[in-house]
């Protein structure tokens, strides 16, 4: 208990015990001989519920004891001692304590059931906020989907208009080209800018166990364009199915975003690889490259939403957002993506995944 | 792109039904589609496409997922319960669910917005063979597909790629597989289903992991499993046999 809760219980004491004092006083000077102690047991009585009603039952107790002693020891023949001569004494100074005790308790009884709906209507209201709070969470969500499912569809509808115009037009095969090379553009920053929103308000599904084969291959197929005349391979140092834990949609979009990236940044004739290997509990895999490399400084930074390195032309048709969702991914899935520098220059980015294992597939 | 030497070239005189509200990609659709089908009819709310659907009885149906009238699902719903005809959907959303709701609510393939003539040509064809196939009865013999020649009755796979012949060891799981797969060529095929059709759906046993039977029939069958060309994974759905064109 804290000091604040014990000082109002303190000054609950000291004021029942002064009302008892004065009390006690003021009856000591009525005291007689012939024996009201009836009345005066009465008049005690009420102070002990006074105390219990206002005190926690220790009060009422310890008021109902000294009620009793001080009952005995002033009011009761002989005086001045705690000695009862007449029985009938005995009944009032028994009857005294016993209505103490039960009233005591009874008025106990009363406060915790006070106390239990109290506190029973603060869960309640505490409840009911909450439920209000997760239905707002909820409601919210549900129209960041929405309005991102209709941002999805009404920017790609008319995209899809336009690349369809521009087939019309043969005409102009450079005009014709130039449109197309744009929607594509546009189409990549609204998927980046789409991904970002959806990967940034977490993940909706529970990982599951993939193969890590499928998910290179699958990301080369996707980045497919952008590698076109390239040298890239691929390698798994595995001598089984390496298995892994891993949203695999997800997955394949941060390791398409690691590819992408470093067919960006290098020349079209530098060859790309990506490994994968087992690193105990992990897989690891890696993107290389034989680019120029980050430049010093940038290690972290080019994990931030919208970078753009130093001294890049604006224009790179892409939103700046592909190692921040690549991040993003790997780590709502208890990896990491990291970038080290390669020794003799070029980029590794490396992804680790959790590692699954798989008995023996059944036939 | 006209390719006017490959016109009819599926020797078929199908019948393509267009459902899009949009008329620049109904265009675009039917551009495409007149190059391999000798009829192309057009409808631009979903009533009346479900109205064409079930009066001519098209071969393929290219479906606008976001029509005016109506949810996409259901027309794919409501025409799948009456009709046979491979369904192409045209859709603006590009999660995993609703690709995977799409294929469950009886689609047999979707493309996304925005889209190149090249890719729904493509994608067109396959569906048009596989409309043809269903026409006229798939044989059951020995079958010629790319690098393997696969023996349904005699339950082999050989590879041709290789210098000699060489007979494929199949467990009966990978043999499943690869038969539902090209039985349902140039469909993609969601786990589930394809779940369903190894295991008749009821097992729960976690060795029983389409993906990882998937990844050793690639070891078998493909010529790189790494950069597979006939077994395809489409992201987070399922798998997609591609014949080789």
């Amino acid at each position: 208990m804290t000091s604040r809760a014990l000082w109002p219980s303190g000054r609950a004491w000291l004021t029942w015990f002064a009302v008892l004092g004065a009390v006690h006083l003021t009856l000591l000077t009525v005291r007689d001989a012939e024996g009201r102690q009836a009345h005066i047991a009465l008049i005690f009585l009420l102070v002990v519920l006074g105390g219990s009603a206002s005190g926690a039952r220790g009060l009422g107790t310890a008021l109902g004891v000294s009620g009793f002693l001080l009952i005995n020891y002033y009011y009761q023949e002989p005086f001045g001692t705690l000695g009862v001569a007449k029985s009938i004494d005995w009944v009032v100074l028994v009857g005294f304590i016993a209505t103490a005790v039960v009233a005591t308790h009874l008025v106990q009884v009363a406060r915790d059931a006070a106390n239990r709906a109290n506190a029973r209507a603060a869960e309640v209201l505490a409840l009911t906020e909450e439920a209000k709070r997760a239905a707002a969470l909820e409601e919210a969500d549900q129209l960041k989907d929405t309005l991102l499912a209709s941002v999805s569809h009404d920017l790609r509808t008319p995209l899809a208009s336009i690349r369809a115009l521009a087939d019309e037009m043969p005409a102009s095969p450079t005009a014709q080209r130039e449109i197309v090379a744009q929607v594509e553009r546009l189409e990549r920053m609204i998927r980046g800018i789409l991904d970002f929103s959806r990967i940034k308000s977490g993940p909706t599904e529970p990982p599951e166990l993939n193969v890590v084969e499928d998910l290179i291959g699958a990301a080369l197929r996707q980045a497919d364009g952008i590698l076109r005349g390239r040298v890239v391979r691929a390698e798994i140092h595995d001598d089984g199915v390496l298995l892994a834990q891993f949203r695999f949609g997800d997955t394949l979009r941060a390791l398409t975003n690691l590819i992408e990236n470093a067919a960006r940044h290098t020349p079209v004739q530098s060859p790309i690889e990506v490994r994968a290997h087992s690193n105990g509990a992990l897989v690891e895999i890696s993107v290389v490259d034989c680019g120029p490399g980050l430049p010093a400084g940038e290690e972290e930074r080019v994990f931030l939403p919208f970078y753009r390195p130093a001294g890049a032309p604006p224009d790179g048709g892409n939103a700046g957002l592909g190692l921040a969702i690549a991040r993003r991914i790997v780590e709502q899935q208890g990896g990491t993506l990291t970038y080290r520098a390669r020794d003799h220059g070029g980029s590794a980015f490396t992804l680790t995944l959790p590692q699954a294992v798989q008995a023996a597939t059944l036939d | 792109m006209p390719r006017d030497a490959e016109k009819n070239s599926l020797m078929f005189d199908a019948t393509v039904l267009v459902i899009e509200d949009d008329a620049a990609i109904r265009r675009a659709v039917k551009r495409v589609a007149v190059l391999d089908a000798a009829r192309v009819i057009e409808a631009e709310y979903a009533r009346d496409g479900i109205d064409l659907a079930a009066a001519v009885g098209p071969d393929l149906i290219i479906l606008d997922l976001g029509l005016p009238d109506a949810e996409g699902l259901d027309v794919c719903r409501e025409i799948r319960r009456w009709s046979a005809a491979p369904v192409i959907v045209l859709t603006a959303r590009h999660g995993d669910r609703d690709k995977v709701r799409l294929l469950d609510a009886g689609a047999d393939d979707y493309i996304t917005k925005p889209f190149s003539a090249e890719e729904l040509g493509a994608r067109l064809r396959v569906q048009l063979r596989r409309a043809i196939a269903r026409a006229y009865g798939a044989e059951a013999g020995t079958e010629r597909i790319g690098h393997l020649s696969i023996d349904l009755p005699g339950r082999t796979v050989r590879r041709h790629d290789r210098e000699p012949d060489e007979l494929v060891k199949l467990t009966r799981t990978e043999w499943d597989l690869l038969v539902t797969l090209v039985a349902n060529a140039g469909r993609t095929m969601t786990h589930a289903a394809l779940r369903e059709k190894v295991w008749d759906g009821a097992s729960k046993d976690p060795r029983h992991d389409i993906r990882v039977h998937v990844a050793n029939l690639r070891r078998k069958v493909e010529r790189d499993a790494m950069t597979p060309e006939l077994i395809i994974t489409e992201s987070g759905v399922g798998y997609r046999f591609e014949r080789p064109q």
